[in-house]
């Protein structure tokens, strides 16, 4: 905690992950500022080191490869709901991405790689990424590691946001004829998320062959119902079927989450609302091109 | 919005005319308070208490004096050695109640959570933020009383040492037999309405900036204030200092809603830093800081007594309003209002009412838009609602049956006021019609669709405007001055102010087709002690009524002036001259025409001629003094403080959806009396933010504590208010009763509508609920508690179909 804190403004990621390697502790890693200004403002959090990525070109751009789409961290949201590659391959990112709170602004600044590293359990874009068996590849220390967003998220000393550099997302493309869908449920148009999920469903002759689930925002983790999404497998979506998904996710939520996006009671009855409809809704969309 | 085209063009007054004010706030051109610097500016952070209750033991301000850049630390003992307390906004002693010794800062003991315990002065912000965290401060900590109920307790923990209960006032509004009513009564029906702590959050939080005066040993408080002059006052009596020595300048407002009327301690304290300092001192309100500022957590037991036919014969409340930690600000009265303002519209006489304010450990109130009489719109429009559920009546009809007919105005009510006009069911009737009443009843009675119920919520809002308090600084009167200069340009000075509102627009209209000339020929200045006559400010919807009614008359002095000179000039008799839109013309005379500039020069350089007759300057001071306030006591002790009633029925649809309890609101319709409209835009706009206001609050805004008291709602991530998509387009329709007795027939336009339009969301939620046996009465009715109120039901459904 300083008074006057240091900023640098490194040139390269390798330069950056040097420069983070020879600090103490009291660094912060900023970029679009989205997501740590107001704790900074509200002194809240008041570190001695301004680490700004904002320049890394590693960090910057989004292709296709083999099926796989890399997005930079420094993607900010406005890009992903508006890029075609992502539009094509990764629909439910996209539509994600512009779900998100804040206006226009806070979209043209929030980036991809700030909304992760925050790991909020009520931010929009990491269910989605779940859902796809999103990848990771994040540098510290000069080493490169690629991990699976999922594991990343358990993981307790990753070091991204002081020591770590989150540098890309790697998506896997979603094969035609993926039925995906994104629900939100927010109190009023301003709020925080209250419950959500993201669903992607695979049918043949109207049975389902996959499905993915996660549940955010009614527990401090995003949850992978595919215990709940077990019983679908090879079968029809039948009225009979949405019901005991809708039953069976609320008891994967164990301690939820009760605050002013709503109480415990109510959020864990809302998982198995959401779940239901987003799987209903991905069913709906699969198959169609 | 409502059709604005007129019929008179050669007027301003009821014309969309443009804000004359509005450009440079689009723009980020206008200098609020914060952007004021000063030489040698220094900043203020503010210590606050992390407790509810507690006896401060230590405070220990060496850590932070150790700060580079730190000018002076003070605790609440050292500012109370040189403050005395703050004079009450509205001292409740008047009124019979008990009045605390309310400091700047907390002296040994600490009232709520986020009580000012003490200050750091330093060079910059950041600096005095890092040094405040340096103060050691040891409390012990009490168990608070926050429940208002429970705070009446006579074993709960007592807020103010000294005082024998936490109860601040009590006061009957009774009229009448309400006991034979009730005795009479073919129905009594019960309602319990629970209204939650909701505030107001102007997008530009307080901030003030004390300045010293060293050549007068003086200063100049550079402030969010809504009520400058009544503010120096307070000053005056809080710095012993003469007011002569003090100027209040209140800049440009971003949004006030009652928040900025004073009695804040940090308006005096930033006096005395600067003072203590010799340098300018300003404190920026944080968001957090703003959220502590409380309004309206108030609970009804309300009783109707109805006849067979669903006349309401007698009325009963019992309500307790928590009005949290002793205050200097005028937040308190809101409660003394709800009461006062029954029976609302309704022609009931027998009437009970027993208000209680509570003291608790809670942050304190100020004034919020409304001002307490929207919490009598919700207790008796949700009771009422009540009724006609319970009687098998339509929610209109019922309403229609009880008004204040049209031709009962002026009508007497049995709280001793006196309404002016009115047209209460025409009033209903019409906004019902803008929303296609009959056709959402065909669509309600279709019945749910995909789990989605509809429900129709009508209500009702009569709202006491302009107010006058005796023996406070809450006047009814106010004064204006029109200074023509020789180019013949036109300045008002108002002793009202703006929180935002576009009165000054309003007061312009009237003054350019007062006075003969156009618009752009006029400026108007307000809110500084120095320059503006004096003047009560911003509340209670008054400032177009007594701001415009002074300016008129003022207008019509210096028109008189200027006619005079213009006659010379002619040589005609006055009654020949004409004026309109800045030209002098002569009756009957084709083609003799003079400007306004021509006649204002002639007048100024012709005191030997042709403006022998006049007195000049070009200037005139007038005061607009509403005639119907009655401050004599009538034989019951009753007295009238209002001058005019505005009132407006709002009628809307909402959709549930009942697996998640959340509600959208599809269609709203209000029609609106606010007597004479000067300009439709503004007031459409007023009365459009105080709906967002009352939906906002009747579904999601709130302020949440934990059991200890400590705040939990710090910031807008958790206070959220409504956006555009929580909002239909409103339909707007006017409606207006002139008002005899004020200028051209004016009424309040401001505050209306917080009330009427929470209660209509409330009932059309409960409405659309009635097939699954829902009646939910505790505010918000947010997706959560929409969803626990459907969830008892059908439990209690099940439970009594199992017996």
């Amino acid at each position: 905690m300083s008074l006057y804190p240091s900023f640098a403004r490194p040139n390269s990621l390798a330069q950056a992950s040097e420069l983070l390697a020879g600090l103490s502790g009291g660094s912060v890693i900023i970029a679009g500022g989205q997501e740590i200004m107001p704790y900074i403002n509200h002194g809240a959090m008041q570190p001695d080191i301004y680490i700004d990525i904002g320049g890394l070109k590693e960090l910057r751009g989004i292709s296709e490869a083999d099926g796989v789409v890399s997005i930079g961290a420094l993607t900010v949201h406005r890009e992903l709901q508006g890029n075609a590659i992502v539009a094509e391959k990764l629909p439910m990112l996209a539509d994600a991405a512009s779900r998100a709170g804040g206006g226009r602004q806070v979209h043209n600044r929030a980036t991809l790689g700030g909304n992760l590293v925050a790991m909020h359990p009520l931010y929009d874009i990491a269910p989605a990424l779940l859902a796809l068996g999103a990848e990771v590849e994040l540098v510290k220390a000069g080493e490169t590691r690629r991990t699976s967003l999922a594991a990343l998220m358990h993981e307790t000393s990753h070091g991204l946001g002081s020591e770590a550099i989150l540098v890309r997302v790697l998506v896997p493309a979603m094969a035609a004829g993926t039925g995906w869908a994104y629900e939100k449920l927010k109190l009023s148009g301003g709020a925080y998320g209250s419950a959500n999920a993201a669903a992607t469903v695979q049918l043949d002759a109207g049975r389902i062959t996959a499905a993915t689930l996660m549940i955010g925002a009614v527990a401090d983790r995003i949850i992978d119902a595919a215990a709940a999404v077990q019983g679908l497998i090879g079968q029809a979506w039948t009225a009979a079927a949405a019901e005991q998904l809708e039953l069976r996710c609320p008891a994967l939520v164990k301690q939820p989450l009760s605050d002013q996006q709503g109480s415990g009671e109510w959020r864990q009855a809302m998982a198995g609302v959401v779940a239901r409809r987003a799987m209903a809704a991905a069913v709906a969309r699969a198959g169609q091109k | 919005m409502a059709d604005h085209s007129t019929t008179d063009d050669t007027r301003y007054v009821g014309q969309a005319v443009r804000t004359i004010e509005g450009r440079a706030p689009i723009v980020g051109a206008a200098r609020y308070t914060n952007d004021f610097v000063f030489p040698g500016q220094l900043y203020a952070h503010i210590v606050r208490s992390p407790h509810a209750a507690a006896r401060i033991r230590r405070i220990d301000s060496s850590g932070a004096l150790k700060v580079s850049g730190v000018v002076r630390v003070l605790d609440g003992a050292e500012a109370a050695a040189h403050l005395k307390p703050i004079t009450h906004y509205i001292d409740p002693a008047v009124f019979g109640g008990k009045s605390a010794e309310v400091r700047v800062m907390a002296v040994d003991d600490v009232w709520c959570y986020g009580q000012p315990v003490a200050v750091v002065v330093a060079e910059d912000k950041r600096t005095a933020r890092f040094a405040a965290q340096r103060i050691q401060i040891v409390y012990d900590v009490l168990e608070p009383v926050l429940d208002a109920e429970a705070a009446t307790a006579p074993d709960a923990h007592i807020v103010v040492p000294g005082w024998d209960s936490n109860i601040m006032m009590q006061a009957p509004f009774r009229n009448g037999d309400p006991d034979a009513a009730f005795a009479k009564a073919a129905h009594v029906v019960k309602t319990s309405v629970d209204i939650h702590r909701f505030s107001t959050q102007p997008i530009e939080t307080r901030c003030y900036n004390a300045v010293w005066e060293h050549d007068i040993e003086g200063v100049t408080l550079y402030a969010t204030a809504q009520n400058p002059h009544p503010l120096r006052h307070v000053l005056s009596e809080v710095l012993g200092m003469p007011e002569s020595k003090i100027r209040v300048h209140a800049p440009v407002i971003g949004g006030a809603f009652g928040m900025k009327m004073h009695g804040h301690p940090e308006e005096a304290l930033m006096c005395l830093l600067a003072k203590l300092t010799g340098r300018p001192v300003k404190w920026t309100e944080t968001r957090e800081e703003c959220l502590l500022i409380g309004a309206r957590e108030q609970r009804h037991h309300m009783e109707l007594a109805l006849d067979a036919d669903g006349v309401i014969l007698g009325l009963r409340d019992r309500y307790f309003a928590n009005v949290g930690a002793p205050s200097a600000c005028p937040g308190w009265g809101m409660a003394f209002l709800t009461g006062l303002t029954m029976p609302g519209p309704y022609a009931v006489r027998d009437i009970d009412v027993q208000m209680t304010v509570v003291i608790t450990n809670k942050p304190s109130w100020n004034a919020a838009r409304g001002y307490g009489k929207e919490s009598t719109a919700l207790a008796l429009e949700l009771a009422i609602e009540d009724a006609a559920r319970q009687l098998g009546m339509d929610a209109a009809e019922i309403r229609l049956k009880n008004f204040i007919r049209a031709e009962q105005f002026p009508y007497n009510s049995p709280t001793g006021l006196i309404y002016d006009s009115g047209d209460y069911s025409g009033a209903v009737l019409k906004a019902m019609h803008a929303i296609g009443y009959e056709g959402w009843k065909a669509r309600q009675a279709e019945g749910p669709k995909d789990g989605k119920y509809i429900g129709i919520g009508v209500a009702f809002e009569l709202t006491p405007e302009g107010g006058a308090l005796p023996g406070t600084m809450v006047a009814g009167y106010d004064s204006s001055s029109v200074r023509v200069a020789p180019d013949g340009s036109v300045r008002i000075l108002t002793g009202v102010t703006t929180p935002g509102t576009g009165n000054p627009t309003g007061i312009a209209q009237i003054v350019a087709d007062e006075l003969g000339v156009t618009m752009d020929a006029i400026e108007v200045t307000q809110g500084d002690t120095t320059t503006c006559p004096y003047g009560f400010g911003n509340y209670s919807g008054r400032s177009t009524i007594v701001g415009g009614g002074s300016a008129a008359l003022a207008a019509q002095q210096v028109r008189a002036k200027v006619v005079t000179v213009a006659a010379a000039l002619f040589d005609v008799p006055e009654a020949d001259v004409e004026l309109h839109r800045g030209v002098f013309s002569v009756k009957g005379q084709q083609g003799r025409t003079l400007t306004f500039k021509e006649v204002c020069y002639a007048a100024y350089t012709g005191a030997y001629s042709v403006a022998h007759g006049i007195t000049l300057p070009l200037e005139a001071t007038a005061t607009f003094k509403p005639s119907n306030i009655r401050h004599t006591p009538d034989e019951n002790g009753r007295i009238n403080p209002y001058p005019s009633y505005s009132n407006a029925a709002y009628v809307t649809v909402c959709e549930v959806d009942v697996e998640t309890g959340k509600t959208k609101v599809l269609a709203f319709a209000a029609a609106h009396d606010c007597g004479r409209v000067i300009n439709p835009v503004l007031v459409e706009g007023q009365a459009c933010g105080a709906i967002s206001f009352g939906v906002g609050g009747a579904m999601f805004e709130a302020i949440a504590f934990d059991s200890s008291g400590r705040q939990l709602t710090r910031s807008f991530m958790d206070y959220v208010m409504p956006r555009s998509e929580d909002l239909p387009a409103v339909k707007m329709v006017h409606h207006d009763s002139p008002n005899p007795v004020t200028y051209m027939g004016l009424k309040g336009a401001g505050e209306a509508g917080v009330g009427g339009s929470a209660a209509a969301v409330v009932n059309a939620i409960n409405n659309a609920l009635i097939p699954l046996g829902v009646s939910l009465n505790t505010l918000p009715l947010s997706a959560p508690n929409v969803w626990g109120a459907i969830q008892a039901a059908r439990k209690r459904g099940q439970r009594e179909a199992a017996e």
